[in-house]
């Protein structure tokens, strides 16, 4: 493994400041668990000195402080991320693996948090193929990480990256959907409201693109779709899915990709008949899976689910490797 | 204690300790509800003299109940709670003390259990709102049809601990109760309540324990005090062991084991969310009329009678020739101990221990091997030699290996058998697809009915087709339904649940289920490595790390026996892992320990919300305090991760498995609330400082008169309570700031119901009686003590005795019979014999749950009265025996059975008593007319029945007067008919 030499390095050159400075690691022991193992200890011990400078009031000798518990809380944070599994709120985590950049844990115990694996009620997922899904997806990413960081691995364990829209994109997004909201309110006050008669692909399309934006449609045919009801009759004709900015707005289905397109438009136009238009990441069936998806909303609460998705923009390719 | 199996193991096990309550129930006349008078003799023909009630085991259920529709509000929840302690007090009737306790504060060793719990409630909510809404998704889809979504805020029952406002609210709202009873039942009139909210630290059942252990350790303690202790904890039955009261009894709901509950998502019982396929509500009744019914009955209680655990462990523990004398009372506290290695709420158990497997058994019969080695007994009064249990460690070490290896072995037996019987029960649902009806109907060879000619073929062939076209009808419609329901939306298909091949393939993929990973492999080579590397993440060679688990264990095991028997030897102590070590890693452990940090103190109530309270229930705390639990920059916000991971540690369900949470660093954690606490409001402020235990009682109680002469000087020092005025109980009484005072009106707390303007109770503060630092509680039997009579056979009956052994069903061991005389068994042979019909008259099934319900064949040869019945058969000649009679008298007495569960018991030595008899009659005294060889008619049956009556109505006339009281001729309901045919 690339980490064996990395971590020699890193370990000894602890050892060896340490043995330099007697004082500071009697200090640096008063804050060792009794629970925690030589191999924890040292990973976080490595954590704590990397990190002292960042926090000026922290000296040896000082007893406690705020600002040193501060250093220690954070220690355990990242401890309890790499060694036990947990997970913090995004901006803690953020500054942990930050904090923890270069520190290399061997082998790290792998344990699953609830989101891959166990459900609610106890059971165990009856979607089986997601197990093996989050395995693969572990060693990729590893390996995808060590690639783009030359500088050692973070302490950020593979487990809990999850291929889908960042948490945060809902946020990045909502502005240019409040822009694009206006646009086209006025646009459908001027065309003389709402209405079926419209030509509903053309004023998406320029409200979009006023927006400095495009219009992406993805078409699949009806036949090529599996995981219909059984019982569909229906095998002719198209199915459009229309996204802006990688943000989900409407399917339709037509005779053709061009009423396909249309019905999709009206539908993502009846989502800006309300009072305004949230972006919020929410679960969709893509393949037969569940994936979380970034949707575009109005504030009314909806009766029924989404249509399932015909593209996948947050992928990379390794997952599309590995599920196919 | 946290394992839920022990009192199923306990329970099957030794059944005798189970008696089912009898509840009075109270009477409706025209709408008003008449109160039962508890002031009657107990129906259960016993009297308890103290009930003690765990608060917790009944806030839960009134708060967030399983069974029943959750309650609206906060004021509907307290009602419930009132009702049920009302419930309580009616069944149990304690003459002297009602003690009820809240849990307070715990120590640190129970916190990491509460917070896992608080965690996982919090992550589990979650979690079931996601499953919901993509199941909803899912089903809409396929177009089945679900109820609209309730928009219900959701009833956060973490606020079910100490220090929120809702804890506060419940203990103002229990004063109000209390006084409100005091004042008005008279039943509550001569008994003294306390009352031990959450204010007061410790757990609510070891509150109740250090009440009972410092008043039997006063001299004016009544020996013979019969406690009754409400709680379904496991631990509350080590707990009354460890009491060594003679007379102690645990009431209890009736455990049901997997009660339906409604799917979460349509509401509908059969199935659960995962399998929810939004499918029509079927009609509850022929009109819908039992639509919001639940089908299961009202929670019955049980009551659990350590007195007869007593006497079942005296049978498997005495051991003779002993190096040392046999204490029986010290091989009960050994008995407590071991059980603690199987599970406890404070220590992971060991993992070769599991009760399933009959670890107790087990390590019952190690110790009964080891203990010739030891030269005594493991624990005294509370203290562990940890000599003697290295021994008991070191040999089920021995065993480990196996143990694991046959673990496996049964597990794969079982999930094979498991699987077989799927197989079997689907091919057994699987009928034919088609059965032709009428006249072609398929008939039994031999049948009675002989073949008949064929009419009107033509006809009957028609009508079949027409039904079956009616059939495929009615599915279409159905599933057209479905789809307008939910709005003929473009996304709902076809209905194709009715697609069978579809839902076969469903079934088998259900089968399957996919199993944890195991990396341990306990069962192979090389084990121990493998548990700790994976488990610990060190190396088996990591001598130092292994020996501080083990030492953890077993200060862990010194604190928890400490704990039952002395009370809470340190606030601060826990066990700092998530894992336990192995019984064979117990070596060299006597000089491990030698005492805990002395004068250690609680938390306060706001600092353990801060301790056990994931961010998400931040909303309890104040602001300042809140933002600690999710801030960057907050000095503790390694105690709040918002996931964590579950480790299933070879169990099936997440529940089961060990959740991997951080502990908490207590010198941090108060450090960071420094900064804090000069937030806190005034009410807050309140909330978080340390409360007592409350006394109130009635005005007619003699202490009630000294309590108040108390409030009228004022005295500002504590008073003792005067024993003599008081049953014994001893304790200091201090005056309460907010007392509630006779005479002064009580506010009611709860607008639905009135205040109390005519009060007649008081209420002071108390504390039990103290006792010097080092003091030790003897867990010994008291002088004076007087051991209730037997209830199992003793093993040496058949020799001593010539009469048969009577078994003891309930608590009164001569307790009156229910019988009918004859026009009784006419009158009720007479209607029962019309809805029964003939199915069989020597059939030995025993009789349906309801007898009205007609699921037996209507009768053929009209209606006979029973005991026509066996005359007629015995003048054809067909010689009927005693036993299958038998079956019948049962169902005659099934109107006046009491409860469901003993029945089959009840049945069971009854059989046998009965077959006693009837054998010692045949060969000995052959009184009975023709009773003679293969059984007598039906009539010599009856003479018999009448005479052998005749002599146990002597028989009763003899016995004493004292269960005069009892007898059902005062309108209290007819005990069970136990033991109907030992009349000689």
């Amino acid at each position: 493994m690339r980490g064996m030499a990395g971590e020699r390095s890193g370990e000894d050159i602890v050892s060896e400041y340490l043995d330099q400075n007697p004082q500071l690691s009697q200090w640096v022991d008063t804050f060792r668990g009794y629970c925690e193992s030589n191999k924890q200890w040292c990973a976080r011990r490595e954590f704590i000195l990397r990190n002292m400078e960042a926090f000026p009031t922290v000296k040896p000798g000082v007893p406690s402080s705020s600002s040193l518990d501060r250093l220690l809380s954070l220690s355990m944070v990242w401890t309890n991320h790499v060694f036990l599994g947990c997970s913090y709120p995004q901006a803690v985590m953020d500054k942990i693996s930050e904090m923890g950049e270069g520190i290399v844990v061997q082998d790290p115990p792998v344990h699953k948090t609830t989101t891959a694996g166990v459900t609610a009620k106890g059971k165990w997922s009856a979607v089986a193929e997601g197990d093996a899904d989050s395995c693969v997806k572990r060693a990729k990413c590893g390996a995808n990480e060590v690639d783009s960081r030359p500088a050692g691995r973070t302490s950020t364990r593979p487990v809990s990256q999850k291929t889908g829209p960042l948490p945060q994109a809902p946020a990045e997004h909502q502005p240019f959907f409040n822009r694009l909201y206006k646009a086209v309110a006025w646009k459908l006050v001027s065309a003389g409201g709402f209405g079926p008669n419209l030509d509903h692909v053309e004023i998406l399309r320029s409200c979009i693109e006023s927006c400095k934006q495009t219009l992406t449609c993805v078409f699949v045919p009806l036949k090529d779709i599996t995981g219909l009801p059984a019982g569909r009759t229906q095998k002719e004709g198209h199915v459009c899915e229309i996204r802006c900015q990688t943000v989900y707005m409407g399917t339709g289905y037509g005779r053709d990709e061009a009423a396909a397109k249309a019905m999709a438009s009206k539908e993502a136009l009846k989502v800006f008949q309300g009072r305004k238009v949230t972006v919020k990441i929410c679960r969709r069936r893509y393949k037969g899976k569940d994936v979380e998806d970034l949707v575009l909303l109005d504030e009314q609460p909806r009766s029924q689910g989404f249509a399932p998705a015909l593209s996948y923009p947050f992928q990379d390719e390794q997952l599309e490797d590995g599920s196919s | 204690m946290g394992v839920p199996a022990f009192f199923r193991w306990l329970s099957r096990k030794y059944p005798s300790i189970i008696v089912h309550c009898v509840e009075e129930k109270g009477k409706e006349c025209n709408g008003v509800r008449i109160p039962v008078d508890t002031t009657k003799p107990n129906p259960n023909e016993v009297e308890f003299d103290n009930l003690y009630l765990d608060m917790n085991g009944i806030i839960h259920p009134c708060t967030h109940p399983e069974d029943k529709p959750a309650p609206k509000n906060e004021d509907e929840m307290m009602v419930a709670i009132f009702e049920y302690i009302d419930r309580l007090f009616n069944i149990v009737r304690p003459r002297r003390v009602l003690y009820m306790a809240i849990d307070g504060v715990a120590p640190r060793a129970k916190m990491n259990q509460q917070r896992s719990r608080r965690f996982r409630a919090s992550k589990e909510g979650v979690e079931l709102v996601e499953e919901k809404q993509r199941m909803r998704e899912e089903i809409i889809q396929r177009g089945g049809y679900l109820p609209p979504e309730e928009m219900k805020e959701r009833f956060d029952s973490n606020c079910i601990t100490p220090g929120t406002e809702f804890m506060d609210n419940l203990a103002q709202c229990l004063r109000y109760y209390v006084a409100d009873r005091l004042s008005n039942d008279p039943g509550w009139k001569n008994v003294v309540v306390f009352l031990s909210d959450a204010s007061v630290p410790g757990e609510g059942e070891h509150k109740i324990m250090d009440f009972i252990r410092r008043q039997r350790a006063q001299p004016n303690h009544d020996p013979n005090t019969h406690h009754c202790l409400c709680g379904a904890d496991a631990d509350l039955i080590m707990l009354g062991l460890a009491t060594h009261e003679p007379n102690f009894t645990i009431i209890r709901e009736e455990f049901k084991p997997n009660k339906p509950r409604p799917c979460a998502l349509c509401n509908q019982l059969g199935h659960d969310i995962k399998d929810c396929q939004g499918t029509a509500r079927e009609k509850q009744g022929e009109h819908d009329e039992f639509a919001d019914t639940m089908p299961a009955s009202e929670q019955e209680f049980i009551f659990i009678r350590l007195c007869v655990l007593r006497e079942y462990l005296a049978k498997e523990l005495t051991m003779a020739s002993l190096p040392f004398p046999f204490d029986f009372e010290r091989s009960i506290d050994d008995w407590v101990f071991m059980c603690f290695f199987v599970g406890n709420d404070f220590l992971p158990h060991l993992p070769s221990l599991e009760i399933r497997e009959g670890a107790i058994d087990r390590l019952v019969n190690i110790y009964k091997d080891v203990v010739h080695k030891t030269g005594g007994y493991l624990t005294q009064n509370g203290y562990v030699n940890l000599e003697r249990v290295e021994m008991i460690m070191q040999a089920v070490g021995v065993a480990e290996d196996n143990i694991f290896k046959k673990r496996k072995e049964d597990d794969e037996h079982f999930k094979r058998r498991n699987k077989e019987k799927r197989k079997r029960m689907k091919a057994e649902q699987q009928g034919p697809a088609y059965l032709t009806t009428g006249q072609f109907a398929p008939q039994a060879l031999g049948g009675r009915h002989r073949p008949e000619p064929v009419h009107n073929a033509r006809h009957q062939a028609y009508d079949m087709r027409m039904q079956g076209r009616e059939q495929h009808n009615k599915d279409a419609a159905q599933s057209l339904k479905a789809m307008m329901r939910n709005g003929g939306n473009s996304s709902a298909g076809p209905s194709d649940s009715k697609d069978s091949r579809g839902m076969k393939r469903k079934a088998e993929d259900s089968d399957s289920e996919p199993e944890p990973e195991d990396n341990v492999r306990l069962w192979e080579e090389g084990w121990k490595q493998r548990y700790y590397k994976t488990k610990f993440d060190v190396d088996v060679s990591d001598e130092d790390f292994r020996r501080k688990v083990v030492q953890s264990y077993v200060e862990g095991l010194c604190w928890v026996l400490r704990y039952y028997y002395q009370g809470c030897a340190s606030w601060k102590w826990y066990f700092p892992f998530h894992y336990a070590p192995f019984a064979s890693d117990f070596k060299d452990i006597k000089e491990m320990f030698s005492d805990f940090e002395k004068d250690t103190k609680p938390f306060k109530p706001l600092e353990q919300l801060m301790g056990v309270f994931p961010a998400a229930s931040g909303n309890f705390l104040p602001a300042t305090w809140r933002n600690l639990m999710s801030s960057p920059d907050s000095s503790i916000i390694d105690f709040y991760p918002d996931d964590f991971a579950i480790d299933l540690n070879g169990k099936k369900y997440a529940w089961q498995g060990v959740a991997l949470l951080p502990f908490v660093d207590e010198r941090r954690l108060r450090s960071a609330l420094a900064d804090v606490y000069p937030d806190l409001t005034l009410e807050e402020v309140k909330r978080n400082s340390l409360g007592s235990d409350l006394l109130f009682l009635g005005k007619s109680h003699p202490l009630f008169d000294f309590i108040r002469e108390l409030y009228r000087v004022e005295t500002q020092e504590g008073t003792e309570i005067p024993a003599e005025l008081c049953h014994g109980i001893q304790g200091t009484l201090n005056l309460d700031d907010d007392p509630i005072l006779p005479d002064k009106p009580v506010k009611s707390p709860i607008p639905m119901l009135r205040d109390i303007s005519q009060n007649y109770s008081v209420g002071v503060k108390f504390k039990d009686p103290q006792y010097a630092d080092g003091f030790v509680f003897k867990a010994v039997l008291l002088s004076g003590a007087k051991i209730p009579s037997p209830v199992l056979k003793p093993g040496d009956w058949e020799n001593r005795n010539r009469e048969p052994w009577r078994p003891r069903l309930g608590f009164n061991p001569n307790r009156q019979q229910a019988h009918l005389d004859q026009s009784g068994f006419r009158a009720l042979g007479h209607s029962m014999n019309r809805n029964r019909g003939g199915g069989g008259q020597y059939s030995n099934a025993p009789p349906p749950g309801n007898y009205h319900q007609g699921n037996y064949r209507p009768p053929h040869s009209g209606g006979h009265q029973p005991f026509q019945h066996s005359r007629q058969n015995s003048f054809q000649g067909a010689p009927p025996s005693f036993q299958p009679q038998f079956p019948r008298q049962q169902q005659q007495q099934q109107p006046y059975r009491g409860g469901g569960h003993g029945w089959d018991r009840a049945m069971q030595t009854q059989h046998s008593a009965y077959h006693q008899n009837a054998n010692r009659e045949r060969g000995g005294a052959g009184q009975g007319g023709g009773s003679g060889g293969g059984g007598g008619s039906g009539g010599s049956y009856q003479h018999h029945y009448n005479q052998s009556r005749d002599d146990w109505h002597d028989r009763r006339d003899n016995r004493g007067q004292h269960h005069q009281g009892y007898s059902s001729g005062r309108g209290y309901p007819a005990p069970p008919p136990s033991r109907r045919y030992n009349w000689n």
